[in-house]
């Protein structure tokens, strides 16, 4: 049991609305509406962690009051009509059936959205100034916009009311309109909205007054807001806790929400959801200040990714309710874990930002290590057993075959893992050699752990042969072999380049001059650039695309590219590794400009590529022609979520997953892994 | 024959002359428990239940030890026929009769059987919990009596005389008076005292049947509180001491002792026996664990606890009022009820609680919780599940009673556990939740008596508010308190463990559970629920009726080993060699059950916190729960 565990789990009531625990999820987007509604994908996301015995759940991070701010574009929710109150009474069912509070984020997010989308209307600001993340010039609004918005604002209160909501909060972070008033970084009006901080704070006002007169009193109402905006002409740390003692002392809000920073930039939105580069709970200070000077419930989230943080900083007074958003998407099991006495078997969040950065390029929140979270209608969070007791053999310990293993374990099936090497992880065990990407080992970690606990026949340093996996006359075997890293197409490549993997394992260990070429735009490239540059290499990073790091999402590529710039690597985009030739000791490596075809030489100490890999399938060949299947998943079956169509009275079936198939990622690993097995 | 005749006269006159001894040696140990206080007792119901309270009671304890039951039986039966034969011929008649002496020789015969079984158990080579010293002697002098008996029986059937009749008789006189001085301060004093013990016990209530366990309320008002000394004692009290055979059958059963902590039930009840009179002979059992020597000043009037005394306060503060010795006694003392009145006087007297409990204690006092915690914080626990309140309906089929283990976050689950059963079975049941308070328990078991009366009549009186049928609880030590201590203060409800309130829902088909065959479980039974209540058979049959595959342990039911919870003992502290949930966790791990139930938070608190503990710990209501899920 963690120290302080009993300060997490205590109630807390607020106006009469009791949560069952200080432990909840922030509300955030994880592009799972649909219409501008939260339907059922949503729901069963959030009725999970209610089941998982979380107090607090917020859903809608942004959901939008009026047609100016539009939602669809992220598949957000719209509470601008009446149309949603249904969706509403039902998703408050299906939280509160398991016990849980549900409230949601109200917003409108003035300047910082689209006017080219939805509705087609312009965006609106108190001043006109352009927002460097939206790119968009605001109209600098009017008394009736004011008016109208502050209408709005109020008939959605109404609106989370009627549909049964516990309560709701208005956004004043990040940089929407509430905050876009306050700021003077954005509003520099000279009218009563204006000017001194009694007058920026005046819309915001009006806007909780509106809601708190049409959705009654009574009704829990809060705010989200930054403890300090960490930009020279933004709010400072004081102007937050003036405005946040304001609000409270007006009696406008029954909670503060409190974080870190705004998003007003790439490197803003970073910081202010914190990767895994930075500590845990970086500004648990801001909260900490402003409870201080208030008499209401103090709510913070920014990185709180384990219980044993969490609990502190409720027990020593810094929050009265700690927001654990991420690590629910880990593992939305995670409080009854911690109640039940099984903090151990908690998935924790390593802070990799894949659910958030798949959001901002239009995609959904999916977990990189838990595939089953916001895919709670096919996939499972608690494995059900299987009827029949299977001999199932995995090959290669790696995260999909880690998985797979822990699957079949749960499924009741006896398994033998084999792993080649002295270590389980896979790729993952290169990855976290990288830097501040250390904390990718808690992925392994946590497999490992319960792969132990269920009593899976891990065997390390043992490479499995067709005999030896055929000596365990397997029902099912599944290959994990994963990848090997490849060394390119570029002439010469193959004799004289080496692979970010041969750096990070210490195979190889440039010294000199480096020149890093990339050809996935992922993680690896640039931490293995990050990681030379500072062991003193000159690097220069060279890749295909129009940005270094272009795939990695706008949580982390942030953080590559200032820790890149820090250390002077110099970064060459829309390039292309044409030659590597041998010149005495060192390398010429002939790039092309992809725009201008135009040809450059480098004389390096040594050529770094990344390809990513291709599959290890020797051992699947092997065993292909024996099977009952050929090696073939039946993809039909898959998708819909049913068992193989084999007979395994016949013979063993065999499966591929993971990169021993294709090179991807962790998270498809994992879910080649969960989908295929949760049936066998 | 006339050479025969004084024979006769004088064999039944020894007889005659050893009852005179012994009355006299009785008497005078007698007049010693005169100091004690008065004390109600039935005589005429005690005189009339001797019997059975000797034949039935007490044989029922004595016989768990198959050797010792013969032994006694022989020795004792076979002691008494043999003398009240022999004191009969004192009339001519019967003397007369030759065949007469067959059978006195017999009865002697048997005797001497016995006397040699006594003698097995202590020679070559004493068994280890048995007593030295004067009850080495014993053997010898019941052989010489028997021998001496059944030779001087012989030669009076045979119509012989010669120089073997005064030998004999010589033999049979040196063994009969030997014992019958022995009655003072030797072996035989527990014949005497614990035959007038049975007679005058202070809980006659524990021969009918019923568990009569209570402890007695204590007046506040009364000049003295607790006992400080021997003359504080109430005289049955320190007859019923004197009642003790050394047997060391308690010393086997106390978890203390087990732990080494500075507890021995036989040498506490010997220091009470010794205490009484300078006279007495030294303690030859083994001593309380730690070495500490034990002697002190003597005397009734002399004090019992303090460093320099008898008894070391650790002593006293090391019993977690389990009762197993008091199970085990075969003399049917009542070792606990000791404890509790010394812990008065230390406590109410001297202000003597041990530093580690007085927290506990003042929060009890003041805040009517020992963690000083919120009232209204017990049903944190809850938290989602929308506990109804007694307050908001005035009435309902069952008042559920949380106790002390809604605080802790542990055995909250086992309560989440309980409430989730009550709703599917659709029990009407209310909790009083700002409005409960500690039983006061704690506090009573450490010998505050005052908080504990305070927190009764204040429970009590919240309790007659409401309308309810039964009341139920997963506390062992809150349901003794309120089903057995709170009459006494005006509070009389029926009260039920949770494991017999779920066993009647499962026979009332209102719990319908699967079955869990691959759970290997083996049950730990609460002593405030065995020992206090006689309840042992409910949590068995819940774990029966879910299909887990239970085992025993080898000391279970209402001689199973205390997890060392009770008492106040977790607060109290007192340092030993082991720890007794380490010990109890070990037996556990000998059935090879991979969980042990459990049906009290103190049992869970105890056991979960054994460090590299391989079973789980799971409450009876949890595994339930468990086994109603997969049913479904």
């Amino acid at each position: 049991m963690i120290a302080n565990a009993d300060a997490l789990l205590k109630p807390l009531t607020i106006k009469g609305l009791t949560i069952r625990n200080r432990v909840m999820s922030t509300s955030h987007a994880p592009g799972y509406g649909r219409d501008g509604k939260p339907q059922e994908r949503y729901q069963l996301y959030h009725a999970e962690k209610a089941r998982g015995g979380i107090g607090l759940t917020m859903f809608g991070g942004s959901s939008s009051v009026a047609p100016d701010s539009p939602a669809a574009p992220w598949n957000q929710i719209s509470v601008a009509d009446d149309a949603v109150i249904p969706f509403f009474r039902q998703f408050s069912d299906r939280v509160h059936a398991h016990g849980g509070k549900l409230m949601i984020q109200l917003t409108h997010m003035g300047r910082r959205t689209k006017w080219d989308t939805e509705h087609w209307l312009p965006t609106v600001s108190p001043s006109p100034r352009r927002e460097p993340a939206s790119r968009t010039i605001p109209k600098e609004m009017e008394e009736e916009d004011i008016a109208r918005i502050v209408k709005s604002f109020a008939e959605a209160a109404r609106r989370c009311r009627e549909g049964g909501l516990d309560g709701c909060e208005v956004s004043a972070a990040h940089g929407h309109l509430i905050d876009q008033f306050w700021s003077p970084s954005v509003n520099q009006r000279t009218d009563k909205y204006g000017g001194s901080l009694e007058n920026r704070m005046r819309f915001g006002i009006e806007v909780l007054e509106a809601m708190r007169a049409e959705a009654g009193d009574d009704y829990v109402i809060g705010i989200r807001m930054s403890g300090d905006e960490m930009i020279a002409d933004g709010l400072s740390q004081e102007d937050c806790v003036a405005i946040a003692s304001e609000y409270a002392r007006r009696g406008l809000v029954d909670f503060l929400n409190i974080l870190g920073g705004q998003a007003r930039d790439h490197i803003a939105h970073a910081i202010s959801l914190p990767n895994m580069s930075f500590p845990v709970a970086p500004f648990l200070f801001l909260p900490s200040a402003i409870k201080r000077e208030v008499d209401v419930p103090v709510f913070h989230a920014q990185r709180v990714t384990d219980l044993a943080t969490a609990a502190r900083a409720v027990a020593e007074g810094h929050v009265d309710m700690v927001a654990m958003t991420r690590a629910h998407i880990a593992d939305p099991h995670l409080v009854k874990k911690l109640s039940e006495g099984r903090a151990d078997d908690i998935r924790q969040c390593v802070g990799a930002g894949y659910c958030i950065d798949r959001i901002y390029v239009g995609g959904d929140a999916l977990c990189i290590q838990n595939a089953a979270t916001g895919r709670e209608a096919t996939m499972p969070h608690e494995i059900r057993k299987a009827d029949l007791r299977r001999r199932v053999v995995v090959i290669g310990a790696g995260p999909g075959g880690l998985e797979a293993a822990r699957v079949c374990a749960e499924r009741g099936h006896a398994v033998v893992l084999f792993e080649k090497s002295g270590q389980a992880g896979g790729q993952i065990g290169l990855a976290s050699k990288a830097g501040w990407r250390e904390a990718m080992s808690g992925i392994t970690r946590w497999l490992v752990a319960q792969v132990t606990k269920l009593g899976v026949d891990l065997r390390l340093n043992t490479e499995a042969t067709e005999a030896a996996v055929l000596a365990e006359r397997p029902d099912v075997v599944i290959v994990a072999t994963g990848g090997t890293p490849f060394r390119g197409h570029a002439k010469g490549a193959s004799e004289h380049a080496v692979t970010t993997a041969e750096v990070l394992s210490g195979a190889v260990e440039p010294t000199g001059s480096v020149l890093l070429y990339d050809e996935m735009g992922q993680h690896n490239a640039s931490s293995v650039a990050e990681l030379l540059a500072k062991r003193g290499c000159l690097v220069e990073i060279a890749t295909h695309d129009r940005m270094i790091a272009e795939e990695v999402g706008t949580t982390n590529q942030p953080i590559h590219l200032r820790e890149l710039y820090k250390l002077g690597v110099v970064m060459s985009p829309n390039m292309e590794l044409i030659e590597i030739y041998p010149e005495g000791n060192r390398f010429v490596a002939a790039l092309r400009n992809t725009m201008t075809d135009a040809e450059e030489e480098r004389v390096v100490d040594r050529i770094v590529v990344d390809h990513g890999t291709l599959p290890v399938d020797g051992l699947y060949r092997a065993l292909k022609g024996a099977s009952i299947n050929r090696g073939q998943t039946d993809q039909d079956a898959l998708i819909r979520g049913e068992p193989q169509p084999y007979d395994l009275a016949k013979g063993y079936a065999l499966y591929r997953i993971g990169d021993a198939v294709a090179g991807r990622n962790i998270h498809a690993a994992i879910y080649d892994a969960l989908r295929l097995c949760k049936d066998i | 024959m006339t050479s025969l005749m004084p024979l006769t006269t004088v064999f039944p006159g020894l007889v005659w002359l050893m009852a005179a001894l012994a009355l006299v040696q009785g008497l005078r140990r007698a007049a010693l428990w005169r100091v004690g206080a008065a004390a109600p007792v039935a005589w005429l119901d005690g005189l009339a239940k001797l019997p059975r309270r000797y034949l039935v009671d007490v044989h029922h304890v004595v016989a768990r030890n198959a050797y010792a039951s013969r032994m006694h039986a022989v020795v004792a039966g076979g002691l008494l026929a043999a003398s009240i034969l022999t004191a009969l011929a004192i009339l001519p008649p019967i003397a007369g009769f030759r065949p007469y002496w067959l059978v006195v020789a017999l009865a002697f015969g048997v005797t001497a059987i016995g006397s040699l079984l006594v003698g097995a158990r202590r020679y070559p080579e004493k068994q280890k919990r048995l007593s030295a010293g004067r009850f080495q002697i014993l053997p010898f002098l019941l052989v010489a009596y028997a021998v001496g008996g059944t030779a001087t029986a012989l030669l009076l059937a045979l119509g012989v005389g010669g120089v073997f009749a005064p030998l004999a008789l010589a033999l049979a006189a040196a063994g009969g008076l030997g014992l019958a001085f022995e009655v003072r301060h030797g072996p035989m004093r527990h014949a005497a005292a614990g035959a007038l013990h049975l007679v005058a016990h202070p809980r006659p209530g524990r021969f009918e049947g019923r568990p009569d366990t209570a402890l007695q309320p204590l007046d506040l008002d009364a000049p003295r509180l607790g006992s400080e000394m021997p003359a504080d004692f109430t005289w049955n009290r320190l007859l019923s001491y004197d009642a003790c055979v050394s047997c060391g059958r308690c010393e086997i059963a106390c978890p203390a002792f087990a732990a080494g902590q500075p507890l021995n039930p036989k040498k506490l009840i010997q220091d009470l026996v010794a205490g009484l009179s300078p006279a007495e002979p030294a303690y030859a059992g083994n001593p309380y664990p730690g070495g500490r020597a034990g002697e002190g000043e003597r005397g009734p009037l002399a004090r019992l606890i303090g460093p320099d005394a008898r008894i070391h306060p650790d002593t006293l503060w090391s019993c977690t009022t389990c009762r197993a010795c008091v199970e085990e006694c075969p003399m049917m003392i009542e070792h606990v009820d000791a404890v509790v009145s010394l812990r008065r006087h230390e406590t109410l007297e001297r202000g003597a609680l041990p530093e580690k409990a007085v927290g506990p204690v003042t929060e009890l006092r003041q805040a009517g919780e020992p963690g000083g915690r919120p009232l209204a914080a017990r049903t944190d626990f809850a938290a989602g599940l929308d506990l109804p309140l007694m307050a908001g309906r005035e009435r309902a089929a069952v008042l559920l009673w949380l106790g002390e283990g809604a605080y802790d976050l542990r055995y909250g689950r086992t309560l989440r556990a309980l409430v989730r059963l009550l709703r599917e079975a659709g029990v009407d049941f209310a909790v009083l939740g700002p409005e409960e308070r500690d039983t006061g328990d704690l506090a009573r078991r450490l010998g505050d008596e005052a908080t504990f009366q305070a927190l009764a009549r204040e429970n009590v009186a919240t309790l007659r508010k409401y309308r309810f049928e039964r009341i139920v609880t997963a506390d062992p030590h809150a349901l003794h308190a309120l089903r057995n201590e709170y009459p006494a203060f005006g509070g009389r409800f029926a009260v039920i463990h949770h494991t017999a309130f779920l066993l009647e829902l499962i026979r009332g088909g209102k719990l319908n559970p699967g079955r869990l065959p691959d759970l290997a479980v083996t049950y730990h039974d609460p002593c405030y629920l065995a020992r206090y209540n006689g309840e042992t058979e409910a949590p068995r049959a819940v774990l029966d009726a879910i299909g887990v595959a239970r085992s025993e342990m080898a000391r279970s039911g209402r001689r199973a080993m205390c997890c060392g919870g009770g008492g106040g003992a977790p607060v109290s502290d007192v340092p030993g060699e082991r720890r007794i949930p380490d010990l109890r966790m070990a037996q556990a791990a000998e059935t090879g059950a991979g969980i042990v139930a459990v049906a009290c938070p103190s049992c869970t608190a105890m056991l979960e916190g054994v460090p590299d503990r391989r079973a789980e710990i799971r409450d009876v209501a949890e595994l339930l729960l468990q086994a109603v899920e997969a049913g479904r």
